[in-house]
């Protein structure tokens, strides 16, 4: 396997939260990601484990959630897999960001920063496993991104 | 993540150090509340040693705020890094809640 990409899989437990930032962290600066970029990568990547693990399983065993973070060409590519219930995020409602405090809500705030963060995300099912797709180019420029 | 308390003229000064994410965020609502318990309705949260939030953690601020405006109270947000900020930003967060460069400054806006 190249340098250039990285598996591991994680527990369904949020102890593994501290893993999944090491794993990030090295790679990114292994490959001299921006650490904005970085920074990102582990945000979209907590969010879709802590989902998982949160609302993913019926049951009260063990799961392990596969990932895989690559490099190539400018881009980033993040696949995660987990033999949790269907869960297609790109299905999920967007939040209402302009409503005033009061009416403001938590649900589905997390799979808003992954879609904001992720330049496109593709789903699928295969047989009984969730298979989600990210892909994020790298911009390096180190000032704020401007969406 | 490390969490430090401190009251200053009536105002519940708390201050976060690390992540706050999935795991830790418990902590950190247990503590809000606990200062809250204790009849504080004027919080400033100190993010400058704050590396990293998620969805978790706003879900918490948000809790907050809610809360001590019922309460008359106000929650004032200081010394946000840049990438934490920008997740306040993306939420949409930051047009709702007051966020002030120091801890100075959220003293004057209570």
């Amino acid at each position: 396997m190249s340098k250039n990409t990285i598996s591991f899989r994680l527990s369904n437990d949020l102890s593994e939260l501290d893993t999944l930032r090491d794993k990030v962290e090295a790679f990114g600066s292994l490959l001299g990601i921006p650490d904005k970029t970085i920074f990102e990568i582990n945000l979209i990547v907590d969010e879709l484990f802590s989902n998982i693990v949160s609302c993913g399983f019926r049951d009260n065993g063990i799961h392990w959630i596969n990932i895989n973070i690559s490099l190539r060409g400018g881009a980033i590519t993040i696949r995660v897999e987990d033999d949790g219930v269907p869960f297609n995020p790109k299905s999920s409602q967007k939040p209402d960001l302009e409503c005033p405090m009061e009416e403001r809500r938590i649900g589905g705030l997390g799979i808003h920063l992954v879609t904001e963060l992720s330049d496109k995300i593709s789903y699928y099912r295969e047989g009984d496993k969730n298979i989600l797709i990210l892909e994020k180019k790298i911009i390096e420029d180190s000032t704020r991104l401007e969406k | 993540m490390e969490i430090q308390e401190k009251k200053l003229n009536g105002t519940g000064i708390i201050r976060v150090e690390g992540r706050l994410d999935s795991k830790t965020s418990p902590e950190f609502e247990d503590k809000i509340s606990e200062v809250i318990e204790n009849g504080t309705r004027n919080i400033i949260i100190d993010f400058e040693s704050l590396g990293y939030i998620s969805s978790a953690g706003l879900r918490i601020i948000l809790k907050t705020a809610k809360e001590l405006k019922r309460m008359e109270g106000k929650l004032v947000l200081c010394a946000l890094q840049d990438y934490v900020r920008e997740v306040f930003e993306i939420s949409g967060f930051d047009s709702f809640l007051l966020i002030v460069p120091t801890v100075d400054d959220a003293m004057e806006k209570l």
